[in-house]
């Protein structure tokens, strides 16, 4: 992310903790399209991307004190974002069967093509773990830096390097093997 | 595959999905924004992390020296000179890293320097060392009776440490509940080792590496416990 777009927007969350509405309204504008994304990556359904955008929001709206000046701001919202999604799964497991099901229907959510379904990053991802694909969409799709991306997923830089490199091996192996069977 | 071709492909995925037609509609932005800003009002942002880190130093360093003031300063007294410095050391710095950590894990996006996991395990085979080369009285009594003693003493001082704690940054919030959990009790575990040390005389060294050490990983493990319990019941 260029630093001048990361500034403005933490000015911009600094003046949304102030109470300023228009700041507000520009930092739903301008972070919504990344988590969004995010989301829509993770389980391949715009539908239930724009939900758990909506309940982010929602969230970020309540605890907006925890921000603090001159932190990076994606990191805190990708956090946040994060915490929604986990929720997210255990509510499903709890109104569908067991969680075993459950981790079936998330791997089958991005390899089964349906109506409005993005395909292209989220099939991509398929292969990898929850936490392998988080922290290859942030460093390579968002472009956040190893730090923001370890402060984003609650974890050290050294556990987002080690996530990075198996995520890479075993892209290496799959997206190999197609263009492989391609050739 | 070379890993620039990878992300090349990788950008090339992310580029199509925020094309034209993807992201959020419209009516999605206009919903969530009429949403915040029906209650917008200015909030107060959480103190610097150095204020907090300190207020929970400070909350584990007094129930532990008024916990031990209650039966008497027995332990610290029968201690020579370095046996104190490196024994108090370790648990100084241990309690500044967990309560570091603990605030940490309660604001959103902050780094991580260690797990809770790797904290406790360095904390608690660190202070087994300190304790071994310190404590080498190796004849064993009163092994369980006087060891229970000392275990619960030392969890009933981690209580009030854990619950004071959570009420410092009651205002954070714990994007991984039970990691805050378990790093709040290895704080508060360690606020309770520092009670038996300051308090107990028995410098049998099974005595002290067994039960003393045991309330530091039996405090994590029901910090996390509780944290664990109490997002099932939440939700």
């Amino acid at each position: 992310m260029h630093p001048d777009e990361e500034l403005h927007l933490e000015t911009l969350m600094a003046r949304y903790q102030e109470g300023d509405s228009a700041a507000a309204a520009e930092l739903i504008e301008q972070a919504s399209p990344r988590l969004h994304r995010f989301f829509a990556a993770q389980f391949g359904s715009r539908f239930e991307a724009d939900d758990l955008l909506q309940e982010t929001w929602l969230r970020i709206h309540r605890v907006r004190h925890t921000y603090r000046a001159s932190e990076p701001v994606l990191p805190w919202l990708y956090a946040i974002a994060r915490h929604i999604r986990v929720d997210h799964y255990r509510k499903t497991v709890r109104t569908v069967a067991g969680e075993q099901r459950l981790e079936a229907d998330a791997k089958n959510v991005v390899t089964m093509p349906e109506a409005g379904r993005s395909e292209g990053l989220a099939a991509l991802l398929t292969p990898l773990s929850e936490g392998e694909r988080d922290v290859v969409q942030m460093l390579k799709v968002d472009g956040m830096s190893l730090e923001e991306v370890a402060r984003a997923t609650s974890s050290t830089v050294g556990s987002v390097k080690q996530k990075a490199h198996r995520a890479y091996k075993k892209l290496r192996v799959v997206l190999g093997a197609r263009l492989g069977g391609r050739s | 595959m070379r890993d620039d071709e990878i992300d090349g492909i990788l950008r090339d995925a992310g580029g199509a999905d925020s094309g034209p037609g993807s992201g959020p509609g419209p009516e999605v932005l206009a919903r969530i924004t009429a949403s915040v800003q029906t209650s917008l009002r200015p909030v107060r942002p959480l103190p610097p992390g150095w204020v907090l880190t300190g207020g929970l130093v400070l909350i584990a360093a007094a129930i532990a020296i008024a916990g031990a003031a209650r039966v008497g300063f027995s332990g610290i007294e029968k201690m020579n000179a370095w046996e104190r410095v490196f024994i108090f050391a370790a648990l100084c710095v241990f309690a500044v890293l967990s309560a570091s950590e603990f605030v940490h894990a309660m604001i959103p996006g902050r780094l991580r320097r260690v797990s809770s996991g790797a904290l406790l395990g360095v904390a608690t085979a660190v202070l087994l060392g300190v304790f071994a080369l310190s404590f080498r009285e190796y004849q064993t009594d009163h092994f369980f009776s006087a060891g229970i003693a000392c275990l619960i003493t030392g969890l009933e001082h981690a209580v009030p440490i854990a619950l004071l704690g959570w009420l410092l940054l009651r205002r954070g919030f714990a994007v991984n509940p039970i990691s805050a959990g378990g790093v709040a009790g290895t704080l508060a575990g360690l606020g309770g080792l520092a009670v038996l040390e300051l308090q107990c005389p028995n410098f049998q060294a099974a005595h002290v590496l067994v039960w003393h050490m045991a309330v530091v990983p039996l405090s994590a493990a029901a910090g996390a416990l509780v944290a664990w319990v109490a997002r099932a019941v939440r939700k």
